[in-house]
């Protein structure tokens, strides 16, 4: 193993900054919620714009939002609880 | 007193008559209704029934990614340059017509399927059936997209994308495997898991390697694992890491105990800052081959060796007015990509690059999206000089892209 090199420890080290700051700035202003008192709604907000725009729940079919719910899951790595109340919240609001 | 009595009588009869008629015809029409009316409903009951899909579900969608492309490049070596320019309509690089199937059976298993048309000819992207076992853990296998960094599995498609490119250096990594994988919650962060075991890499004997397919080379398999870490409550923040290793020699082969290891961080920011949704996403990744004698192409009877390490990052933002009041502003995003290559030095393809891409984003609704992208990569070869490189040769490529990317 090589020694690190300055610049990238530099690198490492603003990264490790910029992201501890930003974590303490917003973690002071979001109150801090279990997924088990968070609505289907708010979780689906706060989920699928993690990688894509957030769909409309008007998009597919409460079947078809099923499947959905189960292909995201193994994308984005939900719990089964929020899969469970996000595909509920599709499903009532489609 | 006697005729009124009378009369009383009479009116009477007749309001009774035409009461017990009243309510004989009502039932008669009642009556009517409601048989025509059931036999209708039954009628309909069956044929849901007929098509009612049980247990079984089976869905498509499919993705576009269309667009024009203009390059032109420039080398410079020892003072002299020479400039080449090209344009493709369909985008060579990044035309890829893929639909994808899903079929679902009850809550206990998926089954994907992705063939993809592109430049390459008809492939397949992943083909993976997946058994949701217990809560948190997902066991799947198949032709899986590796769980490597997170640019492959989750941000490539061009629908999902923020620029028309695709960072360098970020390769393709799908190789026949078994995966666990899973989420778990701890207070308010959250973490997920996500491990593969594959057939693995093949060194190629100029030193780069190659996935193999579906009989392995050796009887190592390679093991390809991430960790995500989600801080906060409102999970908009994600960083993770990731580790790729096994060994890559041929059995059969003179190189035959060279083993890689590969190592990623990754880092997603979104944030919803009213009226603007703002995008950080990152990935820096390193890979390491063992020492190993490689043979040059242009001489065989001439071996060489070199320090196998790549190393590549990029860091991308992308800002959208999303939550603006007015229509057309808030299809609107601005994105911009900075970008870092570096290839063994002394190989056949050595080279240090950077790059910069910036773009502008319209998008028709939230999965089609119509790009303006311009990027620019300046390369330095590192080719060493007794392979017929030219050390020092700066190569200055500046692309201009149109993209159309649909996902339905
Ligand atoms: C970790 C990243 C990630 C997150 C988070 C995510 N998605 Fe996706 N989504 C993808 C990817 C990647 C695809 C493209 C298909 C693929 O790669 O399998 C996709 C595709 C889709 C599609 C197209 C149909 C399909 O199943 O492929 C829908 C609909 C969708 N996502 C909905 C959602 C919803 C709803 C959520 C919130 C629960 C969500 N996504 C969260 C990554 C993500």
């Amino acid at each position: 193993m090589k020694p690190i090199n300055n610049k990238k420890l530099t690198i490492l080290s603003i990264l490790v900054v910029v992201v501890g700051s930003m974590m303490i700035l917003l973690n002071s202003c979001t109150a801090s919620q279990k997924i088990s008192m968070k609505s289907g709604a708010q979780l689906w907000a706060e989920n699928c714009q993690r990688c894509h725009n957030t769909p409309s729940p008007s998009t597919f079919s409460p079947e078809q939002w099923e499947t959905i719910g189960m292909h995201m899951q193994s994308r984005a790595l939900l719990t089964d609880t929020e899969r469970d109340k996000i595909v509920d919240f599709l499903k009532s609001a489609n | 007193m006697q005729t009124l009595n009378k009369l009383t009588k009479r009116i009477l009869a007749i309001c009774l008559f035409a009461l017990i008629a009243t309510v004989t015809k009502a039932q008669e029409t009642t009556t009517v209704v409601d048989s025509s009316l059931l036999n209708r409903v039954s009628t309909l009951e069956q044929q849901a029934s007929y098509i009612k899909p049980r247990e079984s579900h089976l869905m498509a969608v499919g993705l576009l990614t269309f667009g024009y492309v203009s390059n032109k490049t420039t080398v410079t070596y020892n003072g002299t340059s020479s400039v080449s320019k090209s344009n493709s309509l369909g985008d060579a690089d990044h035309f890829e017509f893929s639909p994808m199937f899903l079929w679902r059976h009850g809550k206990k298993f998926l089954m994907e399927f992705e063939p993809s048309f592109s430049a390459d000819g008809v492939g397949v992207n992943w083909a993976v059936a997946s058994y949701y076992a217990t809560p948190g853990l997902i066991l799947r296998g198949g032709y899986l997209v590796l769980p490597f960094g997170t640019y492959n599995k989750r941000l490539a498609a061009g629908w999902i994308n923020k620029l028309a490119s695709d960072p360098e250096g970020i390769a393709d990594a799908s190789d026949f495997g078994v995966e666990a994988e899973g989420g778990i919650q701890a207070g308010t962060t959250k973490w997920s898991y996500d491990f593969a075991l594959s057939n693995g890499m093949q060194l190629q004997p100029d030193g780069t390697t190659q996935f193999i397919g579906i009989t392995d080379n050796n009887k190592n398999k390679l093991f390809t694992g991430r960790i995500g870490f989600l801080p906060l409550a409102n999970s908009s923040i994600e960083v993770g890491a990731s580790l790729m290793t096994g060994n890559v020699g041929d059995a059969n082969l003179k190189i035959n105990s060279a083993t890689a290891t590969l190592w990623a961080l990754d880092l997603n920011v979104v944030e919803n800052i009213t009226p603007f949704q703002l995008n950080i996403k990152g990935q820096y990744s390193e890979a390491k081959v063992g020492n190993a004698t490689y043979t040059d192409p242009n001489d065989p009877t001439h071996d060489y060796t070199f320090d196998n390490h790549t190393k590549t990052g990029y860091i991308m933002a992308a800002l959208r007015p999303a939550f603006s009041q007015n229509d057309v502003v808030k299809n609107f995003e601005l994105a911009a990509r900075y970008g870092n290559y570096t290839t063994p030095a002394n190989s056949l393809w050595g080279t240090k690059d950077n790059s910069l891409a910036v773009g502008l984003n319209y998008w028709m609704n939230w999965r089609t999206v119509v790009r303006f992208s311009y990027e620019a990569i300046k390369g330095t070869s590192t080719v060493s000089q007794n392979l017929g490189g030219n050390p020092g040769e700066i190569t200055k490529s500046n692309s201009a892209y149109i993209q159309f990317c649909i996902e339905l």
